[in-house]
């Protein structure tokens, strides 16, 4: 690891005043940094330690829904009451995320920061790299460790996956991101924080320069408590999702009012898919009605050879992901 | 006595009698051989005065036997446990962190050769940490009284007093690669370290605190033999930075009460939850983690709560069957 200047800001005046300067990147869990430093892929000349901000709480609001400080780590969010309860789906997306010692490291807003497990972004000095190194070139492209590149959001450019469980949960609970920053706070849906590579994979999020996520809330909703996640890896714990869903069903009988449909492990964003949602809509529950909405969710996927499986798989995920929300798996 | 202390590796030895030390010089050569090797200078404390000895002079007498106080001798003696008539050596580096400390045999009369082969063995140590090598915490936390004690012996033998390096402002903002003062709770026990940002609470342990319990094996939070708790939680100490440890940190050597092992440890012994160990610490720290949070109750709810810790040897169903055991017992958290 490359030498580097450390500074803890006491406040989040002196925060923002350390953020503004170039070369400095934020932390906070440390789990993404650190590794990702100790590759060479982040060589920061500075590291500011947000662990002094106050964003540490989890908050019923006057709107009946919740409000989660940057700064929550993702155990205590997991294992939150309201959460397991109210918010089922985000609950299960973050105990199928990481280890037991990583949760109680990883913050909320390191985690919607999360940067890709793509093989190629991480092997520096070696693979061409247009998230890593602008302009360079994507070795992804050529296939390789085909298993973990999107199927979804991809570019010409760029088809790195999104890791994160947890954000997929945000996204499929209408979450909002707040912001703070020189020029001010700002409230993002989770769903338009976070974009796709196409010309600029460098690019991950709407976050600019020396802002800071300082917390995440999630609305009330009557789709969030039936809710769930279902995820699916090369192994039975500890790995990123070759596919995972986040449904939720707001139900009239069987009878499906609304919907909300995630995917993760496929896309090069946590992606919402407003198709299968449209087709829920009004339908009895049936596995037919989830099959179709899973066949919408997919049916702009482009695969590589060697990852075709991942179509189907995601298909069968979320309909699994449907049938536990609506409590009939 | 050449000029500079600072920075370099003190063999500092407690002897009773330091005539034996007039040996052949063949002994003297195979006694700077170790100590170049070492990188090091020998400060030899006894009844008979101070001595000190570099690789490239000759051995003398700095402090004659009538200047020296010989009740604060005694004193130092009783404080580091060395006991009358067992020589004994300390290995301070030149970060004033003890590495270690070894007896000579004490029914035979010590020789040149006895501290050149006990030299070599600790050497040998200082780089790959042996069994019969291991640092306690209370040597461990004695090691700065030592460096300080070994400083003054040193200066007090008339050497040229170098200034000490400059200490590098640890204001925020500072510098790429600057030290700062880091303030460490491990085990009960505050530690004082000079590190740079880079440091990861897990080399800290290891290479600065002496307490290789901790084991490294992937360095990046994939594989859980670095698992010490934080204020009782499981985490990573690869993916800590030093600088940012905040809190009580508890490794594996924190778990025992003196002799009697911790319930965890006992468990994994009675249920063999182990083959080649080098897992271990990792899986019993996360193991008393699990019990803490409380989560886990099932077979298949604990192989998911210590799925962030890998064994090479496959002693899974051990470990399962451990931690099953220490629940059962009420281990407290």
């Amino acid at each position: 690891m490359i030498p580097f200047g450390y500074t803890r800001p006491a406040d989040e005046a002196a925060a923002l005043q350390a953020g503004s300067t170039t070369g400095v990147a934020f932390i906070a869990g440390g789990t993404g940094m650190v590794d990702l430093m100790r590759l060479g892929v982040e060589a920061p000349g500075t590291l500011v330690d947000l662990n002094a901000m106050p964003w540490t709480k989890i908050e019923m609001t006057s709107d009946g829904g919740l409000s989660v400080g940057a700064l929550v780590k993702n155990t205590d969010l997991a294992w939150h009451p309201a959460v397991r309860e109210r918010y089922r789906v985000l609950s299960e997306a973050l105990l199928a995320g990481a280890s037991p010692q990583l949760r109680n490291m990883a913050t909320v807003g390191g985690n919607l920061l999360q940067r890709t497990r793509c093989a190629y972004f991480r092997d520096v000095g070696v693979s061409a790299c247009n998230k890593r190194t602008p302009g360079s070139g994507c070795a992804a492209l050529d296939g390789g460790f085909v298993r973990m590149h999107a199927v979804l959001g991809g570019s010409e450019h760029c088809i790195a996956l999104h890791p994160s469980d947890m954000c997929v949960a945000l996204v499929a609970l209408d979450a909002v991101v707040h912001v703070r920053g020189p020029r001010g706070d700002r409230s993002v849906p989770v769903g338009d924080f976070h974009v796709a590579p196409g010309a600029h994979p460098e690019v991950e999020s709407v976050l600019a320069r020396g802002e800071l996520v300082t917390g995440v809330s999630l609305p009330p909703a009557p789709f969030a408590a039936r809710s769930a996640y279902v995820k699916v890896r090369d192994r039975a714990s500890y790995a990123f999702a070759l596919a995972s869903a986040a449904a939720g069903l707001h139900l009239e009988g069987q009878v499906i009012r609304d919907a909300r449909v995630a995917l993760g492990g496929v896309a090069t964003k946590p992606w919402r898919s407003n198709e299968a949602e449209q087709l829920l809509r009004g339908q009895p529950m049936s596995r037919a009605v989830f099959e179709r909405a899973a066949a919408a969710a997919m049916k702009d996927a482009r695969t590589r050879p060697g990852n075709e499986f991942k179509v189907p798989l995601a298909q069968r995920v979320l309909v699994r992901a449907l049938e536990r929300a609506g409590g009939i798996a | 006595m050449p000029a500079t202390f600072a920075g370099q590796t003190v063999i500092l030895a407690f002897f009773e009698a330091c005539g034996w030390l007039h040996a052949s010089e063949e002994e003297y050569r195979a006694l700077r051989a170790e100590l170049r090797g070492l990188g090091a200078i020998l400060v030899i404390v006894s009844h008979d005065g101070l001595w000190s000895f570099r690789p490239d002079d000759d051995l003398e007498r700095c402090v004659p036997r009538d200047d020296l106080d010989l009740a604060q001798l005694d004193a130092l003696r009783e404080r580091y446990r060395v006991r009358a008539g067992v020589p004994s050596f300390f290995i301070i580096d030149g970060q004033s962190i003890l590495r270690g400390s070894r007896q000579l045999p004490a029914d035979a009369p010590p020789s040149i050769a006895m501290l050149v082969s006990a030299l070599s063995a600790a050497g040998r140590a200082v780089v790959t940490p042996a069994r019969d090598f291991s640092v306690s915490r209370r040597e461990v936390v004695l090691s700065s009284l030592l460096a300080v004690f070994a400083m003054a012996l040193v200066n007090a033998c008339g050497g040229t007093r170098e200034a000490a390096p400059p200490r590098v402002s640890s204001a925020p903002g500072g510098a790429s690669g600057t030290e700062l003062d880091v303030t460490l709770n491990i085990n009960g026990q505050t530690r004082q370290l000079r590190l740079e940002p880079r440091v990861s609470l897990l080399d800290a342990l290891r290479e600065r605190c002496g307490l290789t319990g901790t084991k490294k094996g992937c360095d990046h939070g994939q594989c859980g033999a670095c698992t010490v708790l934080i204020d009782g939680r499981r985490v990573h100490a690869c993916l800590t930075l030093a600088v940012m440890a905040r809190g009580k940190i508890t490794t594996i050597e924190g778990l025992a009460r003196g002799e009697q092992l911790h319930p965890m440890q006992a468990a994994f012994v009675e249920c063999d939850g182990l083959q080649c160990g080098y897992c271990t610490p990792g899986q019993i720290m996360s193991a008393v983690g699990l019990l803490r949070e409380g989560h886990a109750k099932t077979d298949d709810e604990v192989r998911e709560e210590m799925s962030g810790n890998i064994c090479r040897c496959g002693a899974y169903s051990n470990i399962v069957s451990a931690i099953q055991l220490a629940r059962g017992k009420g281990v407290p958290a």
